[in-house]
């Protein structure tokens, strides 16, 4: 087969990748996936000239990720879609569509990812109806209940019961892709901060990898130490965060505060160690800005004993409470068919026993000597999401004071060079929602061609709406909060 | 319920009992500091590294709606004349208060009008719109809510819906997509209403100034009560802003 198969942020020459006639592309691409790949990518490698693409399949069993080139040059921008036999590319297809004008003949369901108001073939963009005498239709949206980023549900209702939910995003567009094309490395380093600022350090993680591979810079082993702890610390955070957002969401206030409570102290030690509660500032490239001094170690080992004694009993509150596990058991399900189906990733791919994790699959930075371990559940459903939290959490905990009582010494900072020209680099790291993914290429000028940047959203958001299906509308709220979705980092 | 009451022995008192005075970490980025010192001649570094173009010249001056409290400048000036200290004080009511200089010694809103505090004094009710905005300032308004910061302890609250509202709080820089959403949020506010800006994206599109994504209309229409920079903003930015405006000290 004609692929260029590379490992996750190892340097490659765009030369490398075979651009296949596009028959020979879509068959390749086809089988791939069959074998059990799963798309990463799939967009132009030089943004200002779409007619080279390329898609980009990751295979967890052998860590190796696919590059696949296919040229449209000769011909229309046409290609037979493959989101009837697997439906994981569909949203895929429909970003190249609305970014590129390309389009995927029979693609069953092709919407507006990003744009509002899109012409679509000939015809406005219509929302997906549902016709019959006592079906109604809820419209939530962009503006939320709540502090909130904005997005724009609709729901096709028979009395409680959802049927469908079609989730219209786009609202946070500001056009990251682009900006980075023509920004700074200074700027770029802040910008990957902003993609989702929930997930700062696990953005700029992978910027930074992607631009160090470019760079052939070689990081300490302190640096990256110091780097994976802080992104445990966020994953922390995050999942203390969504599991209050969980409690609160039934309406159990007692754990919501103390899951917010044991939030600010992970949050707060972030800030001990680079003087944001959200880890922006930590990331330079070729390591890291502020080291680890007693005194900080001090402070985040305090910080985190309390959250790993307090955390264990309000679980157990939680979670022996018969009131919140009715809710939260059987609610929103997505069983394991068709998570690997629409290709889930990260925390609700594991929640429903796939077993995704681009920390063990494909390692990264100091993963590839200090392994974490994987935990899965199998129900997929609102309680699923929660225990993983909480036992996610524990993982982290472990490996953080792990970490830190083997701390290499050495500097923390290396020199960083020119990017290489002509190049590419994929770099995936696991955030806590799930896999990010930074695809960069160079010209022959060191200059940037094309920077894709994928966010777990961008996989789970589908997931979201199958879980609504055949649950309760009021249920909504909980099982948003479940899955715990980024519309920045979906809508970059 | 011995469980309830464990959890909740557990989780003792946590609230900042005194939000005007609470210290943060040495490294927390606060309002800078401009020594009164002569740069070398025709360096310009600090501007050329800033990510935001936030640092003007002859002499340097710093605006913090720009500013995203990285620490480039202060890392690249050599005279070593640009500091970040780790006051939270930073909120104001007017945009040339965001300039800091060498004299800046500390900034803050003016008091707001009689009939401003009278009507929101006891009780302020804001509705924030998210329009852009990375769910970074999102997390810290959040954090307003929790135990540690309590804000509805001074009678300030979010509230889910604008007509329940007395204002509007902007995160983000104000994409085209949310532009028209934005409109008709504030008109479902009643009057009189204020408008809050929070971090450096809505004060200023900060790092997402020059993307052609952004609609920002909406700000030179109506006009702004408070701004609230930094990204993002600390929670306590927040409070302190408030409590100055609204003359609660």
């Amino acid at each position: 087969m004609k692929l260029l198969e590379v490992q996750n942020n190892q340097l490659f020459n765009i030369d490398a990748i075979h651009f296949l006639g596009k028959d020979e592309f879509r068959n390749t691409v086809a089988v791939l996936m069959q074998n059990g790949n799963r798309m990463i990518a799939l967009t132009p490698i030089d943004k200002s000239d779409p007619q080279k693409i390329i898609a980009v399949l990751s295979d967890s069993s052998s860590s190796m990720i696919g590059v696949v080139g296919g040229d449209f040059s000769k011909g229309k921008l046409e290609f037979e879609s493959w989101a009837n036999d697997f439906p994981q590319t569909h949203y895929f297809e429909c970003e190249l569509s609305e970014n590129y004008g390309y389009v995927p003949v029979n693609h069953p369901w092709l919407r507006p990812v990003r744009k509002q108001n899109v012409i679509l073939g000939n015809k406005p963009y219509q929302f997906f109806k549902l016709e019959g005498e006592e079906i109604h239709e809820v419209a939530v949206g962009p503006i939320h209940a709540g502090v909130i980023e904005p997005g724009h549900f609709r729901f096709q209702c028979h009395g409680e019961l959802v049927y469908n939910l079609e989730i219209n995003l786009g609202y946070q567009h500001r056009g990251v892709e682009k900006l980075f094309l023509q920004s700074s490395p200074n700027q770029q380093i802040i910008l990957s901060e902003s993609i989702a600022g929930d997930t700062t350090i696990g953005h700029t993680f992978a910027h930074c990898n992607a631009i160090e591979c470019l760079s052939h810079t070689q990081l300490s082993l302190r640096a990256e130490v110091v780097r994976t702890i802080a992104s445990e610390i966020e994953r922390i955070a995050m999942h203390l965060s969504g599991l209050g957002g969980i409690a609160n969401d039934i309406g159990f206030a007692l754990p919501a505060s103390s899951y917010g409570r044991l939030r600010t102290l992970a949050i707060n030690s972030l800030a001990s160690i680079c003087g944001s509660r959200s880890g922006r500032g930590l990331f330079i490239y070729g390591g890291v800005r502020f080291d680890l001094n007693d005194e900080i170690i001090n402070t985040v080992v305090n910080n985190l004993k309390i959250v790993q004694n307090d955390v264990r009993q309000v679980n157990e509150y939680l979670f022996s409470s018969v009131g919140a596990l009715s809710r939260l058991e059987e609610t929103g399900i997505v069983k394991k068919d068709l998570a690997q189906n629409v290709g889930l990733v990260g925390l609700a791919a594991r929640s429903s026993g796939l077993e995704e994790d681009a920390r063990i699959h494909f390692p990264y930075s100091a993963y590839r000597y200090n392994p974490i371990s994987m935990i899965t559940l199998s129900t997929g459903d609102v309680f699923a999401r929660a225990r993983l939290r909480a036992l996610e959490i524990d993982e982290a905990l472990r490996f953080i004071f792990d970490q830190i009582e083997n701390l290499p010494q050495g500097e923390i900072k290396s020199d960083i060079g020119n990017v290489t020209a002509n190049s590419g680099a994929i770099s995936i790291i696991e955030g806590w929602r799930g896999e990010i993914a930074h695809i960069v290429f160079t010209d022959e000028k060191r200059n940037l061609l094309n920077y894709k940047i994928k966010d777990p959203s961008f996989n789970n958001w589908y997931g979201l709406s199958l879980a609504l299906r055949e649950t309760a509308i009021s249920d909504f709220p909980l099982c948003n909060k479940s899955f715990d979705l980024s519309y920045a980092g979906h809508d970059l | 319920m011995n469980d309830a009451i464990k959890i909740r022995i557990l989780q003792g008192d946590q609230i900042i009992h005194d939000v005007r005075n609470a210290s943060l970490p040495e490294l927390f980025r606060g309002l800078p500091t401009i020594e009164d010192k002569a740069c070398s001649d025709d360096c310009n570094k600090c501007a050329e590294v800033c990510p935001t173009n936030a640092i003007k010249l002859n002499p340097v001056r710093i605006d913090l709606g720009l500013c995203v409290f990285c620490p480039l400048c202060e890392e690249t000036c050599p005279e070593k004349i640009i500091h970040f200290t780790n006051n939270y004080h930073t909120a104001v009511d007017r945009t040339e208060k965001l300039i800091v200089t060498k004299e800046t010694k500390s900034i803050s809103p003016e008091k707001s009008s009689e009939k401003i505090r009278k009507y929101f004094g006891k009780s302020l009710k804001l509705r924030q719109i998210s329009a852009g905005g990375c769910n970074g300032c999102e997390l810290e308004l959040n954090a307003l809510s929790n135990v540690s910061f309590d804000m509805g302890r001074y009678g300030i609250e979010f509230v889910a819906s604008p007509r329940h509202a007395d204002g509007i709080v902007i995160t983000g820089p104000i994409t085209q997509n949310m532009s028209k959403a934005i409109d008709i949020c504030y008109d479902a506010v009643p009057n009189p209403k204020i408008i809050i800006l929070f971090g450096a994206c809505a004060i200023s599109g900060g790092i997402f100034q020059n993307t052609g994504e952004i609609q920002r209309k909406f700000l030179e229409e109506n006009k702004i009560d408070l701004y609230i920079p930094g990204c993002p903003p600390h929670p306590l930015t927040f409070i302190n802003g408030l409590l100055d405006w609204l003359d609660k000290v």
